[in-house]
């Protein structure tokens, strides 16, 4: 390390120069000899350390938690292996409340992407007010979902909600339909809240993606006779696919995890036919205090979003290539 | 970094996480010891006679002046009465009271939780009935005797009313856990001017061939709702409505169930009977009412019913002893109180205790220690103090309080007789349909075994066959059962029906 610096011990400067060598080198030695294998991971450590202990840890010791039947008011907590998985799918609920949160994952986020879709388009179409378009489409987003649930419940009232008062003048009878208390419609009014809800987030992300695509090969495509729906198809959802892959991908990760809506709306009800994995996993583990049971859940709830994101970014990955 | 190193060290950091886990495992993450076990501070001190519970509650606690007492109570309208007698509390004794506000469906969650992560973050406790076998299986909750030995007049534990002071309200077998503070249970209350009235007198009599007074079973219950929406329901005014909102739909199941024998267990085989032909006919009873109850019941809560009610638009309700009060105007004018609609039944109300012969003792709370607060003993003094004849009879007399009259001193009470004209009525309805009331199931899970319950009823609300919600309700009772240990919960669902008023079957 010494060598490369005589070269600069030369001229006026020549005692200046060897020291600032000397003490150059000596840093150097330093770090190499201490730090040069751990330096990266030095500066990595804080951020480390807080993944391990806030999501490393908790997850292993969920899964470690899910191996026993851990209850705090029974004297014991014994090791039972699968057991809690095998009651999972044994009693029906869980698998249940599986279903009903694939429902409302599918359904919701599937319509939350086409209106989303057409409205980006219609407004990109006509560029008047677009800003106060997005302005106003931001707030549902921006409203906190316990919020938006306990609104969205008066708004469903079977005696003094809106909805029914609508429906009522479109109808020209009184309309005093319970849509929280009947299993038929309470999934249904759940996902339209969500909809409403989440609408404008897809909105938003479609808006800005459909923003950059260049108009001349819409252009080109018009004058070799593509009609606007040939158009869409053939150009603007290929295009688009990478975005609305990442887009679908947030929202379907987020309403899997729906507990805040089901929490304020409906509690799981009727019996439990709007019951979520997450509002299940609530009650069991928080209600119940059957923490070794609810940490399998968790687990299970783990691994489907584990599979969903891998495909969802397996097909992303090969769009992209 | 290379890819391959990195991967290493990645291994590196899960298999130190596993170190890590393993180490917590060795430590002691447990619930610390049971309090049974721990000696209670109480214990170390001198016993005194002592003649007035109020008096020495503040004498004593004046030894810990300038300490601080967490104490849990429910949110919402309920800590308005602590963070009156918190402060007098203060001011008397120099012991700072800081009210922990937390919603009903969390405070069993969270007091367990405190208790089980060692936090100490609370000193006295609110519990239900309820959770009581819970609780104390947990260790979550520390014995009063050495407490009541040292500090209280022991005079003051027969003023309970009966029922509250039972066996399973808030203690077991002869071991305090709480201080009985709340005496709720479900009233019916009607309105006298349509009762009254001769046209309406007439007309039911001719319909149904009986006279029209308040009902005494669940067919007479049905009648009445019915005919009072059939005549009034153009005007807005419906025969009754009781909560049908999930989380809580199960309390008005209880009582009818209970009056007409129904058992939740077999006793041999502690299989569920929730699904029997008594079961069965009661929530079909309950379905059958919502029909003539106003649209949208299925999701009435405690409000929707106390607005309705207030406002002149039924006949009859089944709801705790604070809508009574509040009828009456008590509270009126107050800041508290602001969000109550205006009472339109002032002077016309009626009272009666549930119909089907037996009145849901429906939640009602008990203050409690926490073993692991750091002040058991101030803990201790503030709950006897609220708790204590004088001062808990100025809190059931606070217009805007949620607590009920539950000593036999406060039904007995002039005073509060004179509160409005008809209070002394009402309280003696409050006294009768409490001694005639029906436990909520205080056994192991009982808060787990309530929720199938539930979902039974909101399903059947919903459309469900009542004897195939209940089939459902039965077959997850069965699988707590075999969860938590057959023999066990047999035990303890026998040592529980012991009690006078969890035995089945109607009681006048």
């Amino acid at each position: 390390m010494v060598a490369p610096c005589l070269r600069h011990q030369v001229g006026r400067h020549h005692q200046k120069a060897l020291w600032c060598c000397v003490a150059t080198s000596t840093a150097q030695e330093r770090t190499g000899r201490i730090g040069g294998r751990w330096t990266p991971w030095l500066f990595v450590a804080p951020s480390l350390a807080i993944v391990v202990a806030v999501t490393i840890f908790p997850t292993l010791y969920s899964l470690y938690l899910s191996f026993f039947r851990w209850e705090p008011t029974l004297a014991d907590k014994p090791f039972i292996g699968f057991g809690n998985y095998q009651e999972l799918f044994s009693t029906g609920r869980f698998v249940n409340a599986l279903a009903v949160t694939a429902l409302i994952t599918i359904v919701g986020v599937a319509l939350e992407l086409a209106v989303g879709f057409w409205f980006a388009d219609f407004v990109l179409a006509d560029r008047r007010g677009q800003r106060l378009v997005v302005a106003l489409m931001l707030l549902p987003v921006m409203v906190m979902p316990v919020v938006v649930g306990y609104t969205w419940r008066l708004l469903w009232d079977a005696a003094y909600g809106p909805i029914n008062q609508i429906l009522g003048w479109i109808l020209l009878r009184p309309v005093e339909y319970t849509w929280l208390g009947q299993t038929s419609t309470a999934l249904l009014a759940i996902i339209v809240t969500e909809v409403w809800q989440w609408t404008p987030f897809m909105f938003l992300i479609l808006y800005a993606g459909m923003s950059t695509l260049d108009g001349e090969i819409y252009e080109a495509a018009e004058i070799d006779g593509a009609g606007t729906w040939q158009q869409f198809w053939r150009m603007t959802v290929p295009l688009m696919l990478p975005i609305v892959i990442v887009a679908v991908l947030i929202r379907a990760v987020d309403s899997i995890k729906m507990f805040d809506v089901i929490y304020t709306l409906t509690g799981g009800a009727p019996g439990t036919s709007t019951e979520t994995a997450s509002y299940y996993i609530y009650q069991v583990g928080y209600q119940f205090f059957r923490l070794g049971y609810g940490a399998a859940a968790s687990i299970v709830l783990l691994l489907i979003l584990s599979v969903l994101l891998t495909f969802l970014l397996r097909a992303l990955r090969s769009r992209m290539a | 970094m290379q890819f391959r190193t990195f991967r290493k060290y990645a291994a590196l950091v899960l298999v130190g996480s596993f170190v890590l886990l393993a180490m917590t495992q060795c430590a002691p993450a447990a619930a610390p010891a049971p309090a049974a076990e721990q000696p209670a501070a109480a214990q170390t001190g001198p016993a005194a006679t002592v003649e007035d519970s109020c008096t020495n509650a503040v004498e004593q606690a004046k030894q810990f002046a300038g300490s601080t007492i967490n104490v849990v109570w429910e949110s919402g309208l309920q800590p308005e009465d602590p963070k009156v007698f918190g402060p007098k509390f203060t001011e008397l004794t120099g012991v700072n009271v800081t009210i922990v506000e937390i919603p009903y469906v969390d405070m069993y969650t969270k007091q367990l939780q405190d208790y089980v992560t060692g936090g100490g973050a609370y000193d006295v406790l609110t519990l239900a009935p309820i959770w009581l076998k819970d609780l104390v299986n947990a260790g979550a909750l520390e014995p009063l005797n050495p407490y009541i030995d040292k500090y209280m007049n022991k005079a003051d534990l027969d003023d309970y009313l009966d029922v509250y002071g039972s066996d399973g309200y808030a203690r077991i077998g002869d071991t305090w856990y709480g201080l009985p503070d709340d005496g709720d249970v479900f009233v019916m209350y009607y309105r006298k001017d349509l009762f009254a009235d001769p046209g309406n007198q007439e007309e039911f009599k001719a319909k149904f061939g009986y006279e029209l007074a308040p009902p005494k079973t669940y067919q007479e219950f049905d009648d009445i709702g019915r005919f009072f929406t059939e005549k009034y329901s153009a005007e807005g005014i419906y025969g009754g409505a009781f909560q049908h909102l999930e989380g809580q739909a199960w309390d008005w199941f209880v009582g009818p169930f209970s009056g007409a024998g129904g058992q939740f267990f077999d006793t041999e085989t502690m299989d569920a009977t929730i699904n029997s032909a008594a079961g069965v006919k009661v929530l079909s009873d309950m379905v059958k009412a919502s029909e003539w109850m106003p649209p949208g019941v299925q999701k009435w809560g405690f409000t929707e019913v106390l607005s309705a009610w207030l406002d002149g638009k039924l006949a009859m309700i089944i709801t705790w002893p604070p809508v009574g009060r509040w009828s009456e105007g008590i509270g009126k004018g107050t800041d508290q109180l602001s969000w109550v609609p205006e009472t339109k039944v002032v002077g016309n109300v009626g009272y009666a205790p549930e119909p089907g012969g037996r009145s849901a003792l429906a939640g009602g709370f008990a203050l409690g220690v926490s073993p692991n607060s750091q002040n058991k003993d101030a803990a201790y003094l503030f709950a006897q103090w609220m708790n204590c004849p004088a001062t808990s009879l100025e809190r059931v007399m606070l217009p805007f309080a949620l607590r009920d009259p539950f000593r036999k001193s406060h039904f007995a009470s002039e005073e509060y007789k004179a509160l409005w004209p008809t209070a002394g009525e009402y309280l003696q309805t409050l006294e009768s349909a409490a001694m005639q009331g029906q436990l909520e199931l205080g056994i192991p899970g009982g808060r787990e075994y309530m929720v199938a319950l539930d979902q039974a009823i909101t399903a059947a609300y919903a459309g469900a066959d009542p004897q195939a919600a209940l089939d459902e309700a039965a077959g997850k009772f069965n699988a707590i059962t075999d969860r938590l240990g057959r023999d066990t919960q047999k035990e303890a669902y026998s040592q529980w029906l012991q009690g006078q008023w969890a035995q089945p079957g109607p009681k006048q």
